[in-house]
């Protein structure tokens, strides 16, 4: 029996909600046929079949919510004992001991059918493990030649850890490299320091590493044109997986969403002051206001007025989704990678409500206690790339949203008021839209009306 | 002609090795050795001077034996059998040897007494018999390197200047020795010879014997053998030699000692007789090899004192190991920072890794931590608290860099850090591994727990 596991891909993420259940009991499969689809937050993971077989029982409905961990098919591939597609944690206490009695039992069943095939048998992850991808490990068991004493077996055991020095484990942790996929070029594949000083400096790894093999559960699906390269005069590198994460959706939302760029300059000299003056208002209710607070505002506005812009395209019945709710995501860099964190029912919110979720949401994102419910079910995003100093950008969708606002960083510059150039501080605005749904005439009109909100605080927070 | 995989050109702890690790994994061997299996190593080098160097701690022992209670009526009365002290490590030689012999039988290893010249690379000469092969490694070990001073030739020839080979066959008890030199060896046989009741005079060029090591080793041992009555002249300029007395420079004025042997321990110098057809790249220390054991020759393979990486017997074994993995299809290599080094001086001296210097100059934010042998249990009941553990080790993650070990059992204690350093573990580690009491190994965890906070057994302000 093989068990299909939901196999954590990454980012933080613990749970998801199945999508699409692509196979049907005692249906044959292949290995690498999609099984079923997992919708999280970033991704929306066609996973495949680990190994060949007959799909025996199906645990889990379309629309179910299941955790990292869930064995969600069961495959007959004609083998003896249980395998599945998810490993252990760094450590698995006991778990050699375990192995080793369960197939002691199995072997003694059927000691004259087993005789000359080795006999694979499950092995227990650790509880809570966050592994990426599967590691095939050699957990084979030989069983006795049949010769010789009957009852005895002779057993040969490769534990199924991850080996790893513990300077290796430390400096993984310091540099933020998943010592799971890094391939250890120490005896027995252990990683060695070296190798995370590889995997950390993006550097290919030395090709030794015999007894594991690091999978990846979701292949990127694009297809592009071989890249054809003198090996020799080339480094190559792999993918980590939230690389992939981030390509696939990227590539999804790209090739999906014919892009289209407005972008135009925002006079927020009136919010700059404004908001210096609400500070204290704000910090007397231990508040952090942000512009970002300013800006969701103002945002929300604008695609109350330009509805087409918090709306999605179903291209199969060819119509258009606007949607009711106004969930604002807010693109945070965190020392993992991007995540958007979703401000839900914006619209309903204050400024001090919005400014104390985004404080809320951003703590949480950074410190990976976000759960699902706070990255998902976004319509619109904002991503504050000002924070890094940039000023205009061409952000991606995030697939299936209309639009995505880039905002930059507030800058003074010599501008022209009533003939006559004076300092303002001004804000530049680069809106990403979908091109299906909404024409650049409304979407410049949205950014105007956003700018316009922002260029008059007091309007802002009277509508 | 005879067909093989492999050709070793030499018997020592390099080549025989090789020859069964290459056996092992499913070669055709031939060995080929001029003297006798087991090389300097176990003829003239590590195993019969470890033999000697026992009777001379016995001595010493026995001539304190009162002060462990034991009374010897006349202390006269224990002498040294000369004769029986040599033929004790004869015996003991001989059985490695043979002990070698068998291995070499039992692993079908196809083993020829001559000196074998290559004729090119993949043709040995062997008395007169040509042998083909298709790899060969190349361990022909080193020799004593005499060096340039006016007389010494002469001396060697007369039986008074002699290397390491003649101080350990000879003939009668010396009542006094030269040393020339202060390196190992030299500390070794002035360990020896000290211990058995010769005079021993160490003339040293440079102000410290030792002088690769980390500092608080050499001192404590150049400390430790002043104490036992062994004279050491550093800064010492040699000028001559001329009958049993030595000519030396020593600030400005010209000295001398004159003793009934001459060591000369200035260093060895790789063997290169026999393979010059094969126009193989010589640097300074010797045959040039990469990672892999492989030289600028393909399929010829260099290992051990030719190479010259480190003159030691345990290294000549592992490249041999390398070199027979590399030529049966499987690339592995040595970091030589993490390979031991041993002194057999009483107290005896391990050391692994950086020394303290050699970390600093490597960049690492280094932090030490020293713990003595005097405050150790099992150390003072034997009555030897000489000594210490030193960890240096990286502040970032704690990575052990170094361990330097002197103590009564500090070679055998040595192979603990090597494990450490292979696994690059760390003083966390060091410190939480229980280590059993009472033993010396003890010093290790609690050295680790100083390097973390504070050790337990000594009060650390």
């Amino acid at each position: 029996m093989f068990h299909v596991k939901f196999a954590d891909i990454g980012e933080g993420i613990h749970e998801g909600v199945l999508l699409k259940i692509l196979v049907q009991e005692d249906q044959a499969i292949k290995e690498g046929e999609d099984l079923f689809t997992i919708e999280t937050d970033k991704v929306n993971a066609e996973i495949p079949s680990p190994t060949d077989g007959v799909v025996k029982t199906i645990r889990f409905k379309v629309g179910d919510k299941v955790n990292v961990g869930d064995v969600i098919i069961i495959l007959d591939d004609g083998k003896e004992g249980v395998r599945s597609n998810m490993e252990g944690g760094e450590t698995i206490p006991e778990s050699k001991s375990e192995v080793q009695s369960e197939s002691k039992s199995e072997v003694q069943s059927e000691p004259q059918e087993q005789s000359n095939q080795p006999v694979k048998v499950a092995v227990k992850e650790a509880n809570g493990a966050s592994v990426v991808g599967q590691i095939e490990v050699s957990s084979d068991l030989i069983a006795s030649s049949g010769e010789g004493r009957g009852s005895e077996t002779v057993q040969k055991h490769m534990t199924s850890r991850i080996l790893a020095t513990p300077v290796a484990r430390k400096m993984a942790k310091d540099l933020g490299v998943d010592i799971q996929k890094v391939v250890g070029t120490g005896p027995q594949g252990r990683v060695m320091k070296a190798d995370i000083q590889t995997a950390s400096s993006g550097l290919e790894p030395k090709p030794s590493a015999p007894h594991f093999e690091v999978q990846s559960p979701e292949p990127v699906r694009a297809s592009h044109p071989q890249v054809k390269v003198e090996e020799d005069r080339v480094q190559r590198i792999p993918m980590t997986m939230l690389r992939k994460t981030i390509a696939q959706n990227m590539t999804l939302s790209k090739y999906t969403i014919p892009h289209t760029l407005v972008m135009d300059e925002a006079d927020v000299s009136d919010l700059v002051t404004f908001k210096a003056e609400t500070k204290a208002m704000a910090e007397a209710q231990e508040i952090k206001l942000t512009y970002l607070a300013f800006f969701i505002k103002a945002v929300v506005l604008g695609l109350k007025q330009y509805d087409y812009l918090n709306a999605s395209l179903d291209s199969e019945k060819d119509e258009i989704i606007l949607k009711k709710d106004f969930n604002i995501g807010i693109a945070v860099d965190t020392p993992d990678g991007l995540m958007v964190p979703v401000i839900k029912s914006a619209d309903h919110m204050s400024l001090f409500e919005i400014a104390k979720k985004i404080e809320e949401l951003t703590e949480k994102a950074r410190n990976k206690t976000i759960g699902f419910g706070d990255l998902s079910g976004g319509t619109f995003t904002i991503t504050n790339y000002g924070a890094v100093g940039a000023s205009f950008g061409a952000p991606i969708i995030k697939f299936p949203e209309a639009g995505i606002l880039g905002v930059g960083a507030i800058v003074k510059k010599p501008v022209v008021v009533d003939d006559e150039i004076v300092i303002r501080s001004i804000l530049p605005l680069s809106l990403s839209f979908d091109h299906r749904i909404i024409d650049g005439a409304n979407a410049g009109r949205f950014v105007g009306y956003v700018k316009m909100l922002l260029a008059n605080p007091k309007l802002l927070v009277m509508l | 002609m005879k067909q093989f995989d492999i050709a070793i050109l030499g018997g020592g702890p390099g080549g025989y090795v090789a020859a069964i690790k290459a056996s092992q994994l499913g070669a055709k061997v031939a060995l080929i050795e001029v003297d006798k299996l087991g090389g300097v190593c176990l003829n003239v080098g590590c195993i019969p001077t470890k033999t000697l160097l026992r009777s001379a701690k016995l001595y010493q022992d026995l001539l304190a034996s009162a002060s462990f209670g034991i009374d010897i009526p006349d202390i006269a009365d224990v002498t040294i059998n000369w004769e029986n002290l040599m033929n004790r490590k004869d015996s003991v030689v001989k059985k490695m040897v043979s002990g070698v012999q068998q291995l070499m039988k039992y692993n079908g290893i196809e083993v020829m007494n001559g000196f074998g010249t290559a004729i090119d690379a993949h043709t040995i000469e062997v008395n007169g018999e040509k042998i083909s092969a298709k790899n060969l490694i190349l361990a022909t070990g080193s020799s004593v390197k005499l060096p340039e001073i006016e007389g010494i030739e002469e001396g060697y020839k007369n039986g008074v200047v002699i290397d390491s080979t003649g101080a350990i066959a000879l003939k009668k008890h010396p009542k006094s020795i030269t040393i020339l030199g202060g390196g190992v060896i030299a500390v070794e046989f002035a360990t020896l010879f000290n211990s058995l009741g010769t005079k021993v005079t160490m003339l040293q060029r440079s102000d410290v014997i030792l002088k690769n090591l980390d500092e608080d080793v050499r001192n404590t041992i150049q400390r430790h053998l002043i104490t036992e009555g062994v004279e050491i002249l550093t800064n010492t300029t040699l000028k001559s030699i001329s009958g049993q007395t030595t000519y030396y420079e020593l600030e400005g004025e010209v000295k001398t000692v004159t003793s009934d042997f001459i060591l000369a321990s200035l260093g060895r110098a790789p063997n290169l007789k026999g393979i010059e057809n094969l126009k193989l790249k010589v640097g300074r220390k010797g045959v040039e090899v990469d990672r892999h054991m492989e030289t600028n020759v393909k399929g010829i393979y260099a290992i051990g004192d030719m190479v010259g990486k480190m003159m030691l017997a345990h290294v000549a074994s592992a490249e041999g190991i390398v070199a027979a993995e590399a030529i049966m299809g499987t690339k592995t290599e040595i970091d030589y920072n993490k390979v031991p080094a041993c002194i057999y001086s009483f107290p005896e001296v391990g050391v692994i890794g950086y020394s303290e210097e050699e970390a600093k100059k490597a960049g690492f934010d280094v932090g030490t931590s020293l713990f003595p042998l005097s405050a150790n249990g099992k150390a003072m009941a034997e009555g030897e608290t000489t000594g210490f553990v030193k960890i240096v080790h990286d502040k970032k993650y704690g990575e052990v860099l170094g361990v330097h070990i002197v103590a009564s059992h500090a070679t055998d204690m040595i192979a603990e850090a090597a494990v450490s350093l292979e696994l690059e573990g760390t003083i966390y580690d060091l410190a939480k591994t229980v280590h059993p009491h009472p033993t010396l190994s003890e010093i290790v965890m609690e050295a680790a727990h100083g390097a973390v906070d504070k050790p337990i057994h000594i009060i650390k302000k």
